[in-house]
C-alpha cells in the first residue's frame, strides 16, 4: 500500500480544486485518471459497447460466473487470511500495542501514549505516568493522528516546478548547501524556523552555529508561546521560564490569560487550578480558590472565573499598572511609583473599585496569590505582572522561575531586515508558514521571492511551499525520532511507531545534513543526547527504559532564585509603555487570537478540528468577527425590520433561519488594510473590541480547510500582532452562513446548570435538591428514595415509573444454572456503570469530545450538515450565558453575562425513553445498566432520538464514512471512499473495536462499552477457574475520562461503594440534569460552586441561580420573607417555597 | 345481456389468494430454511493453498492447538501460523514436498500464504476466543471435532442462535481447564458431566452475555 502511494500522487501541490475526499489520482492527475476521464467510461465497460459480439458475450458470461461464484450457497465471497511470513516478536494479532512518544511543541511537549492495532496507530492518550498532566492530553494532541492519514499532506518532496525527488536526492541538495555555505562560514545562508523544545536540534543548531558562525537562525511562530520566557529572560538577566504552581493558589488573578486552554502549559495550570477547585466535601468548599479575570475575548478560562472584567486588550497594561499602584499603596510601597503608575493608566477609564478590591484579595493572600499573565501581552506588561508577583510572595510558593537551557535566535524583523538588505542567498525554511502567517506590515512574500533560493522542509503543501523552489515532505511526528521537554523540564522522547507513509525527512534529519552529517540516522542523535541527561552507566538501557516509561519524568529544569523589582520597569514606565489607547466606537480593537480550535492554522486541513465547536461561540468551519451586543446594536442592526427576529422569541440575538446562522458581513479596517468577515454577536466582549481569530482563510490549503473562514493575517503588525487599535467597522449589506451547534444562549430560568455561592454551598448543603422540577415533585423512586445508590443501581426500585424493572442484581430469568439450590448464593452480580460530571472543575476545553470521536470512529459531516444540526460527536459540550435579569420577553442578549460549560452525551437512562419507542428494539438496556444500541437491528426511524429529552442520539443521515462531506447528496452516484486511496488512508485511523456505522443509522455514546467488554474479558481471562470476575475500580477508563485535564469525569461501577465514581456521586452536589422525568441518568453532575469576594463591587448570587429564583415576569425584588414570584413555580410545594425564600435572602449581598 | 364472467370466475379471487398464500408461505420457508448459516455455511470446505491436514497433527503427532494457534488464549483474534512456525518442522520433516511449496515459497520470500477463510462472523460481531478457552469452552464446542479433519470445514452454524443456545445453558458446556484442548476428551458420562460442568459454572461465576452489548460494539 505504501509503494501505490508513492507512486500515484504527485505533491500535494498539484491539487485542482476538487474539494473534500476524491480519489488521489483525480488529486494527482495522473495518467490513469486522464485516461480514465477521456474515456467517460471505464475500461471494461467501454469494450463492451464495442461491435465485438463474440467479446460482448464473453464478458457477460465472466460476469455471470462472477455472480455464480457469490451465489453458489448464498454464501459470502471467499475471503484470505494472511499471516506473517514470519511473526514479529511482540505483536499480537488483535491484542492493542501502545508506545510512548510526545507531543512536539515549541516549550511544551505532551507526554503521549498511542495505542496502535497492527502497527497503525489508532489513538492518542496522555502519558499516566507523569504526574503533572496525570495523562491529559488536549485537542491538538488528539487530533494530531488525523493528520498522519491525512490524503493532503505532502506526499513526495518536489523541486522547481513540481518535479518530484526522492529523498536521497533531497539530501544531496542539503549536502550541497551545506558544501556551499561551509565554505562562507554561512554567510549568506539563513534559516528560518519553528521555535522547538527539542535538545537534540537545540545541540545540532549549536554545533552548526559554530561550523558556521555567520549563518542566521531565526526563529518564528505567531502564537508568541516562547514570549512569558523572553520576558522573564530580559528581566533576570539570563534565561528563565515561569512554572506556576496553580495547585498552591488560593486567589488566582487571569491577565488577559486563557491559561486552562491555550497558554503554555495548560495542562498543569488547568489541573492546578482544578484541583484548588474541586469540592469533595465542605471543608474542600471552604478552601476552594478563587479567580479573578480580566480580559479581552471571551475565553473559557473567562467562564470559570469568580470575577470578571472586561478590558480591552491593548488597555491590559494600564490594567495591570493600576492594580500595581494599588498594590504598592495597599503593601505602603514606592508611593511615587504608585502615583507614576496610576497616571499611566488613568488613561484607560477602569473600574477602579474592582481593581482595588482585587488587589487587596491578593495581598490577603500572600504566598498564595498568583497572576498569570497571557503570552501574547507586551513584555514589559508580562514583567509587571512578574514585579507583582514577587511583591505578593507568589515567587518560590505559586510560581517558580527556572533556568532555560541557552538558546538564541533571530526574529523573524531580524530576518527580514537581512533578506531586505540582500544578505541572503539561500533561505532555508524549517515548518511554520511565514507567507500566510507573518505579520503583514514585512510582506513576507514579497521577501521571499526575493532570496535567491528557498528550500522549505514543510508537512503541508501550502502557501510557503508555493514561493519555494524546493520543497522537503516531512514526516509526521508519530514517524520520526526526535525528543522534547514538558514545560517544567521532564525529557521526553518522540518514538516514531510506524514507517513513514509517505517518503518524508525529518527535521532533525535536515538540521544534521545542513552540519555536513552524512547520516540519517536521527535515532542515534537523540540518543546520545539522553546520554548527557542521564548518570546510568549503561546508557541504551537507561535509554530503553526511558522509551519505556515515555520520558525522564523526574528531570527538571534548574529552579533559580530572582524576582522582578518594580523598580526595574521604570524604564518601560517612562517610555509610556502602560499607556493606554483610546477606544470608542470610532476607534475600536481589535484583539486577534489564536483560534480555539485550528490553531495558528496549521490545523486548518484537520476534520475533526473543523468541526469541533468553538467553546464559547459553538461555530464550526469558520471564524468570525465577534462584536459585544452593545457594538451591534450601533453597527446598525435595525430589530424592527427583523434582522435578529426570529419567530419573535428572540430579539437581538445571532439570527437563525432554521438551523443556519444568517450572519451578516462586515468589514473591519486598521491602519488602510480591510478584512471582511461574518460577524458573531457574543456577549461578554468589552463593548467596542473586537476578537477575530486568525488561522482561517487559507488560499493554499487541503481539501478540508478549503473556502473555511477568512484570513484576519493581514491586520496584524509585528509590533502589535495581538491587538491592533483605531480599527473601523461597517456592514456591507451581505449575509453569509454560519454553522453553529448552538442556537440559544439562555437556560431561561430553568434549573440545568445548578450554581450557587460557596457560603450558600456551605449553608444549605441539599440546595442543590431545592432546584429543579424534582424538587417540588414526589420523589422519583417513591418509597425506594432511601435505599442507597448501590442498591437503586442493582435492585431497579419500579418507584413512581409506569413499569417494572428488571433486576440486574439477579441472573437472567432464561438461564437455569442458577435455580438450582444453593447456587445464587455464589452469584456475583454484573457490575454497574455510571458517571459523574463535576461542573466545578470542567473548564471547557473540548479535549473529550475529540478524544471521543477519535477512540468511536465519529466522522465529520461538513458545514452545510452541520447547520443542518447533524453534526455527529457523542459529546456535546453546552454553553449557557446567564445574566440573572432575565426578564419575560425581555432576551436581548446581555452584555457582561456568566457562562457555564456542561459536556452532555448519552445518560444512559435507567428508565430509557428512547428504548420504549423503538419499534424494533434496536436500543435496549444490558444488564451492566447500559443503554445499548444494537446497529443492526436500527432501521432508521429516530423515534429514539425524538423521545430523547437530552438530544444525545445522532443519527447517519447520509454514509458519511463511504461518502465525501461534498457529494453526500449524490449517494451511489457518488464517490465510494473506501475504493480511493485517500478514503482507504483516512480509514487506516479507525479503531478496529468499534463498528463504522452506516447510513440510516441512530448511535450514540455507549460508556465506551468496548473498553468496558474488555476489561471484563481481561478480568476473565485472569479469573480463569475462580470467581474473581469483578473489574478493580480505574482499571475501565473511557476515552474523555482519560482525555479530561481535570478529572472532571469519573466514571466507574455505581454498585460498589468503595469506587471513586460512588464516592464522586455521593457529594451533596449530585444531582440529575432533568432529574424530574424519573428517566434516571446513570450520569449525574456535581453542581458548580463560584466563590466571589463579596467585597467585590460586582458580587452577586450566580446569575443562573437568581434567573431560576427570580424568573417569572415580575419584577422580583428579593426581601426578607418577601413571596417568590407566584407565576412561574405555581405547582410549588411548601417545602419548595421554603428554601426559595432562603436563597432569595442570599441574594441581599447584592 | 350474457354475463361478461362465467360462473367459474367466481372462484378467481379466492384462487388468486390461495396462490399467493402458497407462494408467500414456500418464501417463507424457503428463506427459513435457505438463508440461515446452518444451511449456508456448514460444510463449506474451500480448497486451501496447502493441504493442511488437522488429522495427521494432531490426531496422530498429537500437536497441541495452541502450537500453531499461539496467541488463542491471549488473544480475541486465534491466529493463523506464520511460515515460519511451519517451516520449525518442515525444514528437517518432508523438506522437499511439493504440497509444502508455497510455504517454502511464503518463507524465503516473506510474502504471506494466502490462506482461506472458513469460519468468519459478520464484522459486527465481535467475538473473542481467549475469555472463551480461558474459562472453559473447548474448541471443539464451535469448531466440531477439527482433529479429526483432513481438510477443514465449517461444522458448526455459528449464527446467533447457536451463540444464544451456549450463553443461556453454559451448564451443558464448560470443561475442566486442562481439558480444553483435549480435543478428543470424554467425559466419564453425560450426567456426572453435567454435574460437575454445573458446578463449575457456579463456582467460577460464569455468566455469559445475553445483552447485545456483549458481542455488538
Amino acid at each position: 500500500m505504501i509503494q501505490d502511494f508513492q507512486q500515484s500522487s504527485a505533491p500535494g501541490g498539484q491539487t485542482t480544486g476538487k474539494s473534500y475526499w476524491r480519489s488521489l489520482d483525480e488529486l494527482a492527475d495522473t495518467q490513469a485518471f486522464r485516461n480514465w476521464l477521456h474515456r467517460e467510461f471505464p475500461q471494461g465497460a467501454s469494450e463492451a459497447t464495442g461491435v465485438n459480439r463474440r467479446h460482448f458475450l464473453k464478458i457477460m458470461a465472466a460476469s455471470f460466473g462472477a455472480a455464480g461464484i457469490g451465489l453458489a450457497g448464498c454464501r459470502r465471497p471467499e475471503q484470505n487470511i494472511l499471516p506473517y511470513s514470519r511473526q514479529p516478536e511482540n505483536s499480537i494479532p488483535g491484542v492493542p500495542v501502545f508506545y510512548t512518544t510526545s507531543f512536539p511543541d515549541a516549550v511544551d511537549s505532551l507526554p503521549l501514549v498511542v495505542e496502535t492495532h497492527q502497527h497503525r496507530p489508532t489513538h492518542i492518550e496522555g502519558n499516566p505516568g507523569y504526574k503533572s498532566y496525570g495523562g491529559s492530553t488536549n485537542v491538538f494532541a488528539q487530533a494530531s493522528i488525523l493528520n498522519l492519514y491525512d490524503p493532503d499532506r505532502m506526499t513526495a518532496s518536489s523541486e522547481g516546478n513540481n518535479r518530484r525527488i526522492s529523498s536521497a536526492e533531497a539530501a544531496d541538495i542539503l549536502g550541497k548547501v551545506a558544501n556551499k555555505f561551509g565554505q562562507t562560514n554561512g554567510q549568506g545562508l539563513a534559516i528560518l524556523a519553528e521555535p522547538s523544545s527539542s535538545p537534540t536540534r537545540a545541540r545540532l543548531v549549536q554545533q552548526l552555529k559554530q561550523q558556521m558562525p555567520r549563518l542566521r537562525w531565526a526563529e518564528y511562530a505567531p502564537s508568541a508561546r516562547t514570549s512569558p520566557d523572553k520576558a522573564l529572560t530580559q528581566a533576570l538577566g539570563r534565561p528563565a521560564r515561569p512554572v506556576y504552581h496553580l495547585d498552591q493558589a488560593k486567589v488566582i488573578l487571569g491577565v488577559d490569560s486563557d491559561f486552562t486552554l491555550h497558554e503554555p502549559g495548560s495542562l498543569a495550570l488547568a489541573r492546578g487550578f482544578a484541583a484548588g477547585r474541586r469540592a469533595k466535601n465542605q471543608a474542600d468548599a471552604k478552601n476552594m480558590n478563587r479567580l479573578y479575570m480580566a480580559e479581552s475575548a471571551f475565553t473559557a478560562t473567562g467562564a470559570m472565573s469568580d470575577h470578571r472584567l472586561r478590558v480591552p486588550t491593548s488597555q491590559i497594561p494600564a490594567f495591570v499598572a493600576q492594580l500595581a499602584a494599588e498594590i504598592l499603596s495597599q503593601s505602603g510601597g514606592d508611593s511615587g511609583l504608585a502615583s507614576q503608575l496610576r497616571e499611566q493608566a488613568a488613561s484607560a477609564n477602569l473600574d477602579e473599585a474592582w481593581v482595588r478590591e482585587c488587589a487587596a484579595d491578593l495581598l490577603a493572600n500572600r504566598g498564595h496569590a498568583v497572576l498569570h499573565a497571557g503570552s501574547h501581552l507586551p513584555l514589559a506588561t508580562q514583567q509587571l505582572v512578574q514585579a507583582i508577583n514577587a511583591e505578593l510572595g507568589a515567587v518560590g510558593h505559586t510560581v517558580d522561575y527556572v533556568e532555560l537551557p541557552q538558546a538564541e535566535a533571530d526574529s523573524i524583523e531580524d530576518l527580514a531586515q537581512a533578506i531586505e538588505a540582500g544578505e541572503v542567498e539561500t533561505l532555508l525554511i524549517l515548518g511554520g508558514n511565514p507567507v500566510y502567517n507573518a505579520p503583514a506590515n514585512l510582506e513576507w512574500d514579497r521577501l521571499q521571492k526575493k532570496v535567491g533560493q528557498v528550500i522549505r522542509h514543510g508537512f503541508y503543501y501550502d502557501e510557503t511551499s508555493l514561493l519555494s523552489q524546493v520543497n522537503i515532505a516531512s514526516t509526521h511526528y508519530l514517524e520520526s525520532w526526535s525528543d522534547g521537554f514538558t514545560y517544567e523540564g521532564a525529557l521526553v522522547p518522540v518514538q516514531p511507531m510506524v514507517l513513514p507513509i509517505f517518503e518524508g525527512v525529518s527535521e532533525l534529519e535536515v538540521v544534521a545534513r545542513l552540519g555536513g552529517r552524512q547520516t540519517s540516522d536521527v535515532y542515534a542523535l537523540v540518543v546520545e543526547t539522553f546520554g548527557s541527561y542521564t548518570n546510568e552507566a549503561n546508557k541504551d538501557k537507561a535509554f530503553q527504559r526511558f522509551l519505556s516509561d515515555g520520558g525522564l519524568f523526574e528531570h527538571r529544569f534548574q529552579s533559580i532564585n530572582g524576582r522582578v523589582e518594580f523598580g526595574s520597569l521604570r524604564n518601560a514606565l517612562s517610555q509610556g509603555s502602560f499607556q493606554a489607547p483610546s477606544i470608542g466606537s470610532n476607534a475600536l480593537e481589535v484583539r486577534l487570537k489564536m483560534d480555539d480550535t485550528v490553531g495558528d492554522g496549521y490545523w486548518n486541513n484537520n476534520g475533526w478540528l473543523q468541526e469541533l465547536p468553538d467553546p464559547l461561540t459553538k461555530l464550526t468551519w469558520d471564524n468570525a468577527i465577534l462584536v459585544s451586543p452593545k457594538l451591534a446594536e450601533e453597527l446598525g442592526y435595525d430589530t424592527g425590520k427583523g434582522t435578529f427576529l426570529i419567530g419573535g422569541i428572540s430579539k437581538k440575538q445571532n439570527n437563525f433561519v432554521r438551523d443556519t446562522e444568517v450572519s451578516p458581513v462586515a468589514e473591519v479596517t486598521v491602519d488602510g488594510v480591510t478584512v471582511r468577515g461574518p460577524v458573531h454577536i457574543l456577549p461578554g466582549l468589552p463593548d467596542y473590541s473586537v476578537t477575530v481569530s486568525l488561522g482561517y482563510g487559507r488560499s493554499k490549503v487541503g481539501r478540508v480547510g478549503k473556502n473555511t473562514g477568512f484570513n484576519a493575517y493581514p491586520l496584524t503588525h509585528s509590533k502589535n500582532f495581538f491587538a491592533r487599535n483605531g480599527a473601523k467597522i461597517k456592514l456591507v449589506g451581505e449575509h453569509y452562513p454560519l454553522s453553529n451547534t448552538s442556537q440559544h444562549w439562555s437556560m431561561e430560568g430553568r434549573a440545568i446548570i445548578r450554581e450557587a455561592n460557596v457560603e450558600h454551598h456551605l449553608e444549605h448543603p441539599d440546595w442543590v435538591n431545592h432546584m429543579g422540577m424534582e424538587s417540588h415533585s414526589p420523589p422519583v423512586y417513591g418509597n425506594a428514595k432511601d435505599m442507597p445508590l448501590q442498591e437503586k443501581s442493582l435492585k431497579q426500585p419500579r418507584g413512581n415509573s409506569l413499569y417494572e424493572h428488571p433486576d440486574f442484581g439477579s441472573p437472567p430469568p432464561n438461564v437455569d444454572a442458577w435455580k438450582k439450590e444453593g447456587a445464587m448464593d455464589k452469584f456475583v452480580p454484573e457490575q454497574q456503570w455510571g458517571m459523574s460530571i463535576d461542573l466545578n472543575t470542567c473548564v471547557g476545553c473540548n479535549a473529550c469530545i475529540i478524544a471521543c470521536q477519535s477512540e468511536n470512529n465519529i466522522p465529520i459531516v461538513g458545514k452545510e450538515q452541520v447547520a443542518m444540526g447533524r453534526e455527529m460527536h457523542w459529546i456535546r459540550l453546552d454553553r449557557y450565558f446567564s445574566s440573572g435579569d432575565l426578564k419575560q420577553n425581555q432576551v436581548s442578549l446581555p452584555a457582561n453575562p456568566q457562562a457555564s460549560f456542561m459536556p452532555l452525551g448519552c445518560v444512559h437512562c435507567e428508565n430509557a425513553p428512547c428504548e420504549q419507542v423503538c419499534p424494533v428494539n434496536a436500543t435496549v438496556h444490558d444488564r451492566q445498566g447500559l443503554n445499548v444500541m444494537a446497529y443492526n437491528r436500527c432501521v432508521g426511524t429516530r423515534y429514539c432520538a425524538n423521545n430523547c429529552p437530552y438530544k444525545v442520539r445522532r443519527f447517519n443521515f447520509f454514509d458519511y464514512n463511504k461518502r465525501n462531506v461534498d457529494e453526500l447528496y449524490a449517494g451511489p452516484l457518488g464517490t465510494n471512499k473506501y475504493k480511493t486511496e485517500g478514503g482507504t488512508l483516512v480509514s487506516m485511523q479507525r479503531n478496529p473495536d468499534v463498528t463504522v456505522r452506516m447510513r440510516g443509522v441512530m448511535e450514540k455514546c455507549t460508556f465506551c462499552v468496548q473498553r468496558i467488554e474488555q476489561a471484563k474479558i481481561a478480568q476473565r481471562v485472569k479469573a480463569a477457574d475462580s470467581n474473581d470476575i469483578r473489574i478493580p475500580d480505574g482499571l475501565v477508563r473511557v476515552a474523555c475520562q482519560n482525555a479530561c485535564p481535570t478529572d472532571a469525569i469519573v466514571f466507574g461501577d455505581i454498585s460498589d461503594a468503595d469506587t471513586a465514581v460512588s464516592e464522586s456521586k455521593a457529594n451533596d452536589r449530585d444531582y440529575a440534569l432533568l432529574g424530574y422525568l424519573n428517566v434516571r441518568p446513570r450520569t449525574t453532575y456535581l453542581a458548580r460552586l463560584r466563590n466571589p469576594n463579596p467585597k467585590m463591587p460586582d458580587f452577586a448570587e450566580p446569575f443562573s441561580y437568581q434567573e431560576y429564583f427570580g424568573k417569572g415576569g415580575t419584577e422580583h425584588q428579593p426581601a426578607k420573607g418577601g413571596s417568590h414570584g407566584e407565576t412561574e413555580h405555581g405547582a410549588e410545594t411548601n417545602a419548595g417555597h421554603g428554601e426559595s425564600h432562603e436563597s432569595s435572602e442570599g441574594n441581599e449581598h447584592h | 345481456m350474457p354475463n361478461i364472467f362465467t360462473r367459474s370466475a367466481n372462484r378467481v379471487p379466492l384462487q388468486v389468494i390461495l396462490i399467493l398464500l402458497i407462494l408467500a408461505t414456500t418464501a417463507v420457508a424457503a428463506v427459513w430454511y435457505y438463508y440461515p448459516p446452518q444451511y449456508t455455511r456448514v460444510g463449506y470446505m474451500p480448497k486451501q493453498p496447502v493441504l493442511y491436514s488437522h488429522k495427521i497433527h494432531v490426531d496422530q503427532l498429537g500437536l497441541d492447538c495452541r502450537y500453531c494457534h499461539s496467541y488463542v488464549d491471549q488473544s480475541g483474534h486465534a491466529n493463523i501460523p506464520d511460515s515460519q512456525t511451519c517451516m520449525n518442522c518442515h525444514s528437517q520433516v518432508r523438506k522437499d514436498s511439493p504440497a509444502l511449496a508455497p510455504i517454502r515459497e511464503s518463507f524465503e520470500s516473506g510474502k504471506p500464504v494466502e490462506w482461506v477463510r472458513v469460519h468468519k462472523l459478520p464484522d459486527y460481531v465481535y467475538f473473542n476466543h481467549s475469555v472463551h478457552v480461558n474459562r472453559g469452552i473447548s474448541c471443539v464446542e464451535c469448531h466440531g471435532q477439527i482433529n479429526e479433519m483432513t481438510e477443514v470445514w465449517h461444522d458448526k452454524p455459528l449464527s446467533m442462535k447457536f451463540c444464544l443456545d451456549c450463553h443461556r445453558n453454559a451448564d451443558q458446556y464448560v470443561r475442566p481447564l486442562d481439558k480444553v484442548y483435549d480435543l478428543t476428551w470424554k467425559p466419564e458420562s453425560r450426567e456426572a458431566f453435567l454435574k460437575q460442568a454445573h458446578e463449575r459454572v457456579v463456582d467460577w461465576n460464569i455468566n455469559p452475555p445475553q445483552s447485545c452489548s456483549g458481542c455488538h460494539r
